[in-house]
């Protein structure tokens, strides 16, 4: 028993040692700390984050419309009528879930990305659920947002099973201190969660270049389905992507939070959805503590730089 | 800064939780001295129920009779008394109690009835006057050689002092042949303690015998004996058996200081009998008379324990639940287990304290696992939300009402049990199991089910157990000892037991390398 526990557990001390950020400590000295209660919905509305985005100056996807009540879902098809494509969402989801990406629609019958085609009916119904609150945290009613679909870029072409993985910034003061994108396998069933058996993969964060990837928590050099190797993802455009995130601090007021990016091959990185609870898996996927870096940004990092220069600071 | 850091909440927290563990530890102390509560829920008290029958043959002319009886403050505390003298005056005095009458012929019956309980406290000292130094018993010389034979032999026996010595003699087995061949042949307990007194007489201690009733259930003709002596200026008694100091436990002391037991005027063959009975009750019943009797009643009217009892029993029930969320904090942010909710586990908990644990696990995975299908069938309609989770609480009861007939009918007394379960609480678990089923899998359901049930079920354990019950109870200010405990827990950073295994790949083991 205490030798099974000694080959699967370590000691406190070498996690404190490492500067693992534990759930606790998250919770307690950073969220609570730095993280003002009214300043969630800012986050947990993505109709709010997006017009704050828009102010900002930083890129999201384009709001098409949003359906705030039961019977304006019947002009769902009035509202996207100048689109081909679209992306159903709901303004309180989280982790992905309720996101249905429409690629074509033709006499009520809707394509979806997944290659699934459905009729309006599940179309209506998915709506439906999403306004009874379906996916919002916490089971309360929600809204549906309709947002123009992203053209990723090829960049992640070979890495990716299902989908197109994001890049997660997590953000303290300011500072991108730790970054990583989530790659979708098999196992995961299309997901980006790594308990469900994504991949994670650390990016430097200066260079946005391979740190290490993990998959169930152990180092892997190449993807599971697709044979990609991880170690030479380079994501393009780095500095946008750090600078989007870095902008997310001025935007919001949240002093830790993490910022999802995509890619677009035309637009350039957007943002799609920040997070003030962001998980602590990353740690694991750049094999590295969060505690560490953020005491380097409390006792180093200059303080009331604009975001510009605080992205100079990092890549110096 | 270094003020603001002493008033740092964890500080304000910690003292607060000192404050709060004096104050129940005083109000415990309080508590088991004054008002009797124990910390063992089993703990009963006895009381005793004892009868002093006094009969005799009245001649017509006046009577007094005169009983001792146990006086107050002698250990004993006195809970009801009851005298039954028809005709007769009776008169009260701290250790006797007189009766009187005229005219009285024939037989005569007099009680005096008692109720006792506990005999803690003032065991040792007995004040009472100063006896006169005993007289030497005027012996022959021969008698006097045996007796300071006797004396002799008592000084290398075991015992704390000359008295315990003398005693411990007396019952040796077998008796010393010096001790046998001064006895006479047959004696009584009585004539035994006299033939004592004399021989301590000759070290000049003075003695008497005591009465009183070794608390035993049944009837006893004659009071039992205990020996007193002056020792270190104070009265202390000796039992004759074995010659331990200090009043026995069990032992309730009727007349003392060689007074007579009883005196009749004015009758013959008088004659009393005693009977004694125990019953059993709570400590806690108690507690009120208690505390009347020690004057510290006005805290006690104005505690929860003077409410009437189907209040108590609620609030009994309320007060074993801020253990139970302490367990659920610690297990959630100490030890790191998901679960279902954070309440879910304990509600689950207080159901099986209905059903029994065994039955309640059946139950309980018997609806879920119904439900469960139930609701995967129903998620093919894609019904809304709040219809949606209504359905499967209108199932969850049709299954309970089904399991519950099902059970009475096949005399199955498992699924009888199942009508104990929380309706909505158990549609969430359902529900939210499902939903977890749908977008992580299986595998992530049934380890999040699972891990409510442990969770449960170490929540059981705790509200169960019988010692928790009454202690959270009885001495319910540790519930704001754990409120202040819960609080502080809420300040705690540090890691969580599951996460020493989640983050165990970010440090590199010595032995990988």
């Amino acid at each position: 028993m205490f030798n099974w526990l000694r080959a699967v557990c370590v000691l406190p001390a070498k996690l404190r040692e490492k500067g693992i950020l534990g759930m606790n400590a998250r919770n307690y000295s950073v969220i609570a700390q730095y993280n003002s209660r009214r300043l969630y919905p800012l986050v947990d509305d993505k109709v709010q984050t997006k017009s704050l985005a828009l102010k900002a100056g930083v890129q999201t996807p384009n709001l098409i419309g949003v359906i705030a009540h039961q019977y304006e879902v019947e002009n769902i098809l009035a509202m996207v009528k100048n689109h081909r494509e679209f992306v159903i969402k709901p303004a309180h989801g989280s982790g992905g879930k309720g996101v249905m990406v429409v690629r074509g629609y033709e006499g009520g019958k809707f394509t979806l990305a997944s290659g699934k085609v459905i009729d309006y009916n599940e179309v209506y119904q998915h709506v439906s659920n999403i306004l009874s609150g379906l996916y919002s945290l916490g089971g309360q009613y929600d809204s549906a947002l309709l947002e123009e679909m992203v053209h990723f870029s090829d960049a992640f072409k070979d890495y990716s099973y299902c989908g197109v993985p994001d890049v997660r910034v997590i953000v303290y003061k300011g500072y991108p201190i730790m970054a990583m994108t989530r790659l979708a396998t098999a196992e995961s069933g299309g997901r980006a969660n790594l308990h469900q058996g994504a991949v994670g993969v650390g990016l430097d964060i200066k260079t946005g270049r391979t740190k290490c990837a993990v998959q169930h928590n152990m180092p892997i050099t190449q993807h599971p389905d697709t044979k990609a190797d991880l170690r030479k993802i380079e994501v393009p455009l780095w500095r946008e992507h750090l600078l989007i995130a870095a902008k997310a601090y001025e935007m919001t007021g949240l002093g830790y939070f993490g910022a999802d990016i995509v890619l677009d091959a035309q637009k350039g990185p957007m943002m799609l959805e920040l997070n003030a609870r962001p998980g602590l898996a990353i740690q694991i996927a750049n094999g590295e503590g969060l505690k560490k870096v953020i005491k380097k940004v409390d006792k180093y990092y200059p303080k009331s730089l604009p975001p510009e220069k605080r992205i100079d600071y990092i890549l110096r | 800064m270094k003020m603001r850091k002493f008033c740092s909440v964890r500080n304000v927290l910690g003292v607060l939780l000192g404050l709060a563990l004096l104050y129940a530890g005083f109000s415990a102390y309080y508590k088991v001295k004054y008002w009797g509560f124990s910390v063992s829920p089993k703990q009963s008290a006895k009381v005793w129920a004892i009868e002093a029958h006094v009969s005799f043959q009245a001649d017509g002319s006046p009577i007094e009779v005169s009983l001792g009886i146990p006086s107050k403050n002698r250990g004993f505390k006195i809970l009801e008394e009851n005298i039954i003298a028809n005709g007769y005056k009776t008169r009260k005095f701290a250790d006797r109690i007189v009766f009187n009458a005229r005219n009285m012929i024939g037989e005569q019956d007099l009680y005096y009835k008692i109720m006792v309980f506990d005999n803690t406290g003032g065991k040792d000292k007995l004040k009472d006057d100063a006896p006169v130094a005993p007289k030497m018993p005027r012996w022959d010389e021969n008698t006097m050689a045996q007796a300071k034979q006797i004396l002799a032999l008592a000084k290398d026996a075991e015992g704390k002092d000359d008295i315990e010595k003398l005693v411990k003699l007396f019952n040796q087995e077998p008796l010393s042949p010096a001790l046998k061949s001064y006895l006479p042949v047959q004696y009584t307990p009585k004539q035994k303690l006299e033939i004592m007194q004399q021989l301590l007489s000759v070290k000049g201690i003075a003695t008497r015998i005591s009465r009183g009733l070794k608390l035993e259930e049944g009837q006893k003709i004659l009071p039992d004996l205990m020996l007193e002596a002056y020792v270190d200026r104070a009265w202390r008694l000796y039992d004759p058996d074995t010659g331990v100091r200090g009043l026995p436990d069990n032992f309730l002391l009727f007349q003392r200081g060689g007074k007579s037991l009883l005196d009749v005027v004015g009758g013959e063959d008088s004659n009393v009998k005693f009977s004694l009975q125990k019953s059993i009750t709570s400590t806690m019943n108690l507690a009120s008379r208690r505390a009347k009797l020690l004057r510290k009643s006005g805290l006690y009217n104005f505690s929860i324990y003077n409410l009437p009892l189907a209040q108590q029993n609620s609030l009994k029930w309320l007060s074993v639940f801020p253990i139970a969320i302490l367990f659920v904090v610690l297990l959630r942010n100490v030890v790191g287990v998901r679960t279902m909710g954070t309440f879910t586990p304990m509600l689950i908990a207080m159901s099986f304290v209905q059903t029994g644990i065994g039955a309640g696990l059946v139950c309980f995975s018997m609806i879920v696992a119904l439900g469960l299908l139930i609701r995967f069938v129903m998620s093919k309609l894609n019904l809304l939300l709040v219809p949606r989770i209504s359905a499967v609480v209108i199932f969850v009861i049709l299954i309970i009402t089904g399991m519950t007939f099902l059970g009475y009918n096949l005399n199955i007394k498992i699924a009888q049990a199942s009508v104990y379960f929380p309706i909505i609480i158990t549609a969430w678990v359902i529900e939210r199991a499902s939903i977890t089923w749908e977008e992580d899998g299986a595998a992530n359901a049934l380890r999040e089910l699972f891990n409510s049930l442990i969770v449960g079920i170490i929540v059981y354990f705790v509200i169960a157990n019988d010692y928790v019950r009454h202690i959270m109870f009885v001495f319910n200010e540790l519930n704001l000892v754990i409120l202040f405990a819960v609080m502080l827990l809420g300040t705690y950073t540090g890691y969580r037991l599951t996460e020493l295994k989640r983050f165990a790949p970010l440090v590199e083991k010595p032995e990988n390398k």
